[in-house]
C-alpha cells in the first residue's frame, strides 16, 4: 500500500466532493486534511523504519514524474497536514456564518492538496507545477472576499510579486535541466559545476518572492485582506514556506557563494521586517511583517550551511505563527476590526485566548522553554558558527531583539485598555483550532532532539549562542513593553510604517508595467470586439435588406389577404390580382436579364 | 416499340402501375392497401433500376436515355419517395382521400423520373407538366387557405414558365430541326434561336428547381403544405429537374456561354436564399430556403458537365446525400414544430432526436465526415476541376453563412426549455413511423459519408 497517494488524492478528493455536493462542506474538508494528516503520519512511521516510497508516473518521455518521501519531505508532509487540520478546525467556526463558505473549504482543500504536491515533488516538473498551482490558490485564497474594495487589487499584487519572482524558478529549473538531461531533482543537484552558481541565485529569487524576503516584502501585507484562516495557513506552513523549502532542499549544492548570498538576504529582511512589524499599526499585519522576519531568519541558517536549523524554525513557526493568526481572527471577529486602536483591551476580553496569544508570542520571541527558544537558539548557533559570522550573526541577533520587542508591544496594546466584548460566533471550534496549535508551539522543542539526531545532522549549539539569543530576546521584550514604538524609531516613524518605501518601492518595477500592459491589451481586445460587431452588424444589414427584398412586403401582403378575404374565390381573385404578378415580374426580370447577357455574348465577342 | 424498349422503361411501368394501383386501392375505400401498392411499386422499382447500373442506351428510337443519370436518378428518387410515402402516413392518416394522396406521389415521381431520363425535347415537356400538376394537386391536399394559397401560387407559376419553356423549345426546334436532345449540338452558338431556347429551358427547368429568381412559389408552398409535401418537392421534383438540366446543357455547345449563365445563377441562388434563411422564424421557411440555397450548389456541377469528369459523379452523389438529409431535416420537423422557440430544450428531452438533426443540419452545410460534405466535396473539385475556381470559392464561403444559418435551428435545441414541454405523443403510431424514417435518414446521411468511396466506384 502506497501512502504518497492519499496524502495528496485526500484534500483533493476533498475539494471535488465539495464543489459536486455543494453541501456539508465542513465535514469533507475536515475528513479530506484529517486523511491527509493520517497518511503522512504513517509515512513519516514508515520512513522511520528505514524504507522509503516513491511513485513514478509517466511524464514527459525519458522524464516521469516522480513524488518522493524522505525523511527531510515526511517530516514537512506531517507539518503542512497537521497545521492545515488545526486551521481547519478553526476555520470551521470562523467561516460559520459567511454565505460563500463551500468555495472556501473547497479552496482551502485544494490548496493543502497543491502544498503536499509540491513538499512531496520529486522531479522539477512536478515541483513547477505544484508551485504554481499554490501561486494560483492563494490568489483565489486572498482574494475570497473580492466583492470588498481593494481585495481584488491586493490579489493581484500578491500574484504578480510572486509570479515575478517565479521567472527566476523558470530558468533555473530550465538551466538545471539542460544541464542534466534529467528533470529529476536529486540528479540535478548532484555535481559541482558554473551553472549551480547562477541556478542558485536564481532559485533565491523565486525563494525571495515566495517567502516574502526584502526588497518583495511588500505583497505579504497586503495579502492580510483574505479571511484569517487563510491567512495563517498561508503563513505557517505552505506558501510563504514554499520558498524557504526550496532552499532547504537545494542549499547541500549551493556553493559558498550563493550561500552567502542567501544568508544576507535573508539577514537584511529579518532586520527590516522586523523594524516594519515594530511601527505597524495593525495586528495582523505586524503578524505579516513578523512572518517575513522570521522566514529571514531561515534563510540566515540556510545561509550560515545548516538547513536543519532552517527546518527546525520552520516548524516551530509554523505552529506558534498559526496560533497568534487563529487569536488575532477572534480578537478581529470580536471588535470587528484589526486596526491597534482599536484592538485595546481585547486581551481582557477573551482571557483564554489571549494566554495562548501570550504564549504563542513569547515562544516566537524565544523564550525557555517554549519551542522557539530552540529553534532559534539552533538557527543564532549556525550564524555563530558560519563562515561569514560576523555579517550574520549580529543580522541574525537584532532580528531575535527585534521579534522581542514587537510582539512585546503588541501584548501590552492588547492587554492595555478598556474592555468591551462583543460576541463572537462559533467560538468553540475556534478556541479548539487555537488549542491544538498553541499545545504544538508550547512542545514542539521537546522532539527537536530527537528530529536532528535522525535526520543525522548536528546542530552547532554553543552557550554563547543561548546566552546571547536569549539576552536578546529578553531585552526585546522590554524593550517593546517599556518604550513606545515612535520613541524607539525617532524621525524614521512615518517611514518604518510606510514599510521602508524608496520611490514606491517594487510596485513601480513590477506592478505598474504589468497593469499598464493589461489595459494595453484590455484596449485591443475593445477595438477588435467591436470590429467583430461592425462586421456582424453589417451581414445582418444585409440580411435584413434580402428580407425586405422578398419576404416582408409578399408576407404583408398575404397576412393581409387572409385576414381580408374569407371566401376561397375572393382569395384566388386577391392572388391573381397583385401578388404573383409581382413575383411574375421579378422572374421575368430574371430572364430577360440572362437574355441580355446571353446576347451581349452573341454581339461582341 | 420492341419488347426491349419497354423491358428498359420497366421501372417506370412499375411506377406507373402502382399509381394506377393506388387509385383502385382508394376506390375500394383501403388507404391501407393504397399503401402497401404504392410503397410495393416504388421499391420494386427501385430494386429493378439495379439491374441497369452501367448501363447506356435508349428507348423509343433515342427519345429516352438509360445512362448514368436516368439510372441513378431512380436509385435516388425511389427510395426519397417511398421515405416521403412514409412521412405523409402519419401525417395524413385518417385524412379523407388518402390513396389519392399516394398515386399522386407516384404519378409526380414518374415525371421527375422522366425529367431525368429525357433524350427528346418533347419528354421535358411530359415531365414539367406530370411533375407540376401532380405537385400542385398534392400542395392543394389539406384544403386550407394557406394549402390553396400555396398550391396556386406554384400552379400559376408553373404554367408562366412552362408556356416559357414551351415557346423557346420551338426556337431550338426550328434551329434544328429535330427534337431530339442529340441533336442540340448542331446549334450554332451565336444565333439568337439558340440563347433564347437556352434561356426559356433555363427558366422552365429552373423553376422546378426552385433557382432564384423562379423560386418565389417555393417558400409559401411548403409553407401551406403538409410536411411531408414539402420534403417531398425540396428533394425529388427538383432533384429531377436538376438531372433533366443536365441531360439539356450537355448536348449543347459550350460556346454558348450557357456555363457563365448557370455559374451566375448559383451564386445569385446560394447567397441570396442563406441571406433570407438568416431572418426566418418559421422552420419550414428557413428549410425552404436551404433547399433553394442548396439547388444553388447542383448547379457547380453542371457547370463542369463536359469539362470535368467529376461532374456527373458529384451531381449524383450529393442528390444522394441531399435526399437523405433533408427528408430527415423534414421528418424531425414534422415531430417537432414549425416555429423556432418550439426547438428550445429538444435536445435535452429527446436526446436521439436532437443528436439526429444535428447530424442533418450540419451535413447540409457540408461538415465532414457525413453526407454533405462528401457532396459538397466533389462539388467543389469538379467546379475547380472545370476551371470555375471563384464559383467554388463563393460557394465555400456559403457554407460559412449556412452554419448560421443551421445553428439558429441548433443552438436552441441544446437550451434550457422555458416551461416543461411535454413529449408530443412518443407512442403513437404515427410517431413512430416518422421516428423510423428519421432513423433511415439518419443512417444513410452516416452511411453515404462513409461509404462514399465504394459508391464512387459504382459510378464509374
Amino acid at each position: 500500500m502506497n501512502l504518497i497517494a492519499p496524502i495528496i488524492l485526500a484534500p483533493l478528493a476533498a475539494a471535488a466532493v465539495i464543489l459536486l455536493l455543494r453541501r456539508a462542506s465542513t465535514v469533507f474538508a475536515l475528513a479530506g486534511v484529517v486523511a491527509s494528516l493520517l497518511s503522512s503520519a504513517g509515512l513519516l512511521m514508515a520512513v522511520m523504519h528505514g524504507s522509503s516510497y516513491q511513485v513514478i508516473m509517466p511524464g514527459l518521455p525519458g522524464m516521469p514524474l516522480l513524488l518522493l518521501a524522505g525523511r527531510l519531505t515526511a517530516v514537512l508532509a506531517v507539518v503542512v497536514a497537521g497545521i492545515g487540520a488545526l486551521v481547519f478546525v478553526y476555520a470551521i467556526g470562523y467561516m460559520k456564518e459567511d454565505a460563500e463558505k463551500v468555495r472556501f473549504f473547497a479552496l482551502l482543500s485544494f490548496f493543502v492538496a497543491a502544498m503536499q504536491t509540491l513538499v512531496l515533488a520529486g522531479d522539477w516538473l512536478l515541483f513547477l507545477s505544484a508551485w504554481e498551482l499554490i501561486g494560483f490558490s492563494s490568489y483565489l485564497l486572498i482574494g475570497f472576499w473580492f466583492q470588498r474594495p481593494g481585495v481584488g487589487a491586493s490579489a493581484s499584487r500578491a500574484f504578480l510579486y510572486t509570479r515575478t519572482a517565479d521567472l527566476g524558478l523558470y530558468v533555473a529549473v530550465f538551466l538545471l535541466v539542460a544541464q542534466h538531461a534529467d528533470t529529476a531533482i536529486a540528479t540535478t543537484l548532484a555535481g559541482n559545476n558554473p551553472t549551480t552558481v547562477l541556478a542558485g541565485l536564481l532559485l533565491l529569487i523565486a525563494a525571495m518572492g515566495k517567502s516574502a524576503q526584502t526588497p518583495l516584502h511588500d505583497w505579504l501585507q497586503r495579502a492580510m485582506v483574505g479571511p484569517t484562516p487563510v491567512s495563517a495557513l498561508l503563513h505557517s506552513a505552505t506558501l510563504v514556506a514554499a520558498g524557504a523549502i526550496l532552499m532547504i532542499r537545494v542549499v547541500p549544492v549551493l556553493p559558498p557563494e550563493a550561500r552567502l548570498a542567501v544568508g544576507l538576504v535573508g539577514g537584511v529582511t529579518t532586520v527590516v521586517t522586523g523594524l516594519i512589524a515594530l511601527a505597524e499599526a495593525d495586528l495582523k499585519r505586524m503578524l505579516a511583517a513578523s512572518t517575513s522576519s522570521q522566514y529571514g531568519l531561515m534563510l540566515v541558517a540556510v545561509g550560515a550551511g545548516v538547513p536543519l536549523a532552517a527546518l527546525l524554525h520552520l516548524i516551530a513557526h509554523a505552529a506558534i505563527k498559526s496560533s497568534l493568526f487563529l487569536g488575532a481572527g477572534v480578537f478581529q471577529h470580536s471588535r470587528e476590526d484589526t486596526a491597534f486602536t482599536n484592538l485595546r483591551g481585547v486581551g481582557r476580553d477573551h482571557a483564554w485566548v489571549f494566554s495562548g496569544f501570550v504564549v504563542a508570542a513569547l515562544a516566537l520571541a524565544g523564550i525557555p522553554p517554549l519551542s522557539g527558544f530552540f529553534s532559534k537558539d539552533a538557527v543564532i548557533g549556525a550564524a555563530l558558527a558560519a563562515e561569514h559570522a560576523y555579517l550574520l550573526a549580529p543580522l541574525a541577533l537584532a532580528g531575535t531583539l527585534l521579534t522581542g520587542a514587537y510582539m512585546a508591544r503588541a501584548l501590552r496594546i492588547l492587554w492595555r485598555g478598556d474592555t468591551h466584548a462583543g460576541h463572537v460566533v462559533g467560538l468553540r471550534w475556534m478556541g479548539a483550532g487555537i488549542a491544538g496549535v498553541v499545545l504544538l508551539a508550547a512542545v514542539l522543542g521537546a522532539t527537536f532532539g530527537a528530529l536532528e539526531e535522525w535526520l543525522g545532522a548536528a546542530l552547532p549549539t554553543t552557550i554563547l549562542a543561548q546566552v546571547s539569543g536569549l539576552s536578546a530576546a529578553l531585552i526585546g521584550l522590554a524593550l517593546g513593553w517599556l518604550v513606545p514604538a515612535p520613541r524607539l524609531f525617532g524621525p524614521l516613524y512615518r517611514w518604518a510604517q510606510q514599510g521602508f518605501t524608496i520611490a514606491g518601492g517594487i510596485d513601480a518595477l513590477i506592478v505598474r508595467p504589468v497593469l499598464f500592459i493589461a489595459r494595453l491589451c484590455a484596449r485591443f481586445e475593445l477595438s477588435l470586439y467591436t470590429g467583430v460587431l461592425a462586421i456582424g452588424r453589417l451581414g445582418m444589414t444585409i440580411a435584413r435588406a434580402a428580407r425586405c427584398g422578398d419576404e416582408q412586403g409578399i408576407d404583408r401582403a398575404i397576412f393581409a389577404l387572409a385576414h381580408g378575404s374569407r371566401r376561397l374565390g375572393a382569395r384566388v381573385a386577391a392572388l391573381q390580382d397583385g401578388l404573383v404578378h409581382h413575383e411574375l415580374a421579378l422572374a421575368v426580370i430574371g430572364t430577360a436579364l440572362m437574355l441580355a447577357a446571353l446576347l451581349a455574348g452573341v454581339l461582341y465577342f | 416499340m420492341t419488347a426491349h424498349d419497354l423491358y428498359l422503361i420497366l421501372p417506370e411501368i412499375i411506377v406507373l402501375l402502382a399509381a394506377v394501383g393506388a387509385l383502385i386501392a382508394e376506390m375500394l375505400r383501403s388507404p391501407r392497401l393504397a399503401l402497401l401498392v404504392t410503397l410495393a411499386g416504388l421499391l420494386l422499382a427501385a430494386t429493378q433500376s439495379f439491374a441497369f447500373i452501367g448501363m447506356h442506351a435508349t428507348a423509343f428510337s433515342a427519345t429516352y436515355r438509360i445512362d448514368t443519370l436516368s439510372v441513378w436518378s431512380k436509385l435516388v428518387l425511389l427510395p426519397a419517395s417511398a421515405l416521403c410515402v412514409l412521412l405523409a402516413r402519419a401525417e395524413l392518416r385518417h385524412s379523407d382521400r388518402e390513396g389519392t394522396f399516394y398515386s399522386l406521389i407516384s404519378f409526380t415521381t414518374l415525371g421527375a423520373l422522366l425529367l431525368a431520363a429525357a433524350g427528346d425535347m418533347l419528354f421535358l415537356v411530359l415531365g414539367v407538366l406530370l411533375s407540376t400538376l401532380g405537385a400542385v394537386a398534392l400542395v392543394a391536399y389539406p384544403r386550407n387557405d394557406a394549402a390553396t394559397e400555396g398550391a396556386m401560387k406554384l400552379f400559376v407559376f408553373g404554367s408562366v414558365s412552362g408556356a416559357i419553356m414551351i415557346f423557346g423549345l420551338t426556337y431550338w426546334f426550328g434551329a434544328t430541326g429535330s427534337t431530339f436532345l442529340n441533336d442540340l449540338a448542331r446549334l450554332d452558338p451565336t444565333s439568337l434561336a439558340t440563347a433564347v431556347g437556352l434561356v426559356a429551358v433555363i427558366v422552365g427547368l429552373g423553376y422546378k428547381a426552385s433557382l432564384v429568381p423562379f423560386h418565389f412559389w417555393a417558400p409559401d408552398a411548403y409553407q401551406g403544405a403538409p410536411v411531408s409535401v414539402a420534403a417531398y418537392l425540396s428533394v425529388v421534383t427538383k432533384i429531377g429537374a436538376i438531372f433533366a438540366l443536365a441531360q439539356v446543357l450537355r448536348d449543347v455547345p459550350m460556346a454558348s456561354a450557357w456555363p457563365a449563365i448557370i455559374a451566375g445563377l448559383s451564386i445569385l441562388t446560394m447567397t441570396y436564399a442563406y441571406l433570407a434563411a438568416l431572418v426566418q422564424n418559421d422552420v419550414i421557411r428557413l428549410l425552404a430556403y436551404s433547399s433553394i440555397a442548396q439547388s444553388g450548389y447542383f448547379l457547380l456541377a453542371i457547370v463542369a458537365l463536359g469539362r470535368s469528369p467529376l461532374a456527373l459523379p458529384s451531381l449524383i452523389v450529393f442528390a444522394a446525400a441531399y435526399a437523405a438529409m433533408n427528408i430527415g431535416a423534414f421528418a424531425v420537423v414534422a415531430t417537432t414544430g414549425r416555429t423556432l422557440h418550439t426547438y428550445r430544450g429538444v435536445g435535452r428531452s429527446a436526446p436521439l432526436k436532437g443528436v439526429a438533426m444535428v447530424v442533418f443540419l450540419l451535413s447540409l452545410v457540408g461538415i465532414p465526415p457525413l453526407a454533405g460534405f462528401v457532396g459538397k466535396f466533389l462539388l467543389f473539385g469538379a467546379a475547380i476541376d472545370a476551371h470555375f475556381t471563384a464559383l467554388a470559392v463563393v460557394a465555400i464561403i456559403n457554407s460559412v453563412l449556412a452554419l448560421a444559418v443551421y445553428l439558429r435551428i441548433v443552438v436552441p435545441m441544446y437550451q434550457r426549455a422555458e416551461t416543461a414541454v411535454a413529449p408530443t405523443s412518443g407512442s403513437s403510431p404515427a410517431a413512430s413511423l416518422t421516428t423510423a424514417v428519421w432513423l433511415i435518414a439518419l443512417l444513410l446521411t452516416l452511411a453515404i459519408g462513409l461509404a462514399a468511396q465504394p459508391l464512387l466506384g459504382r459510378l464509374g
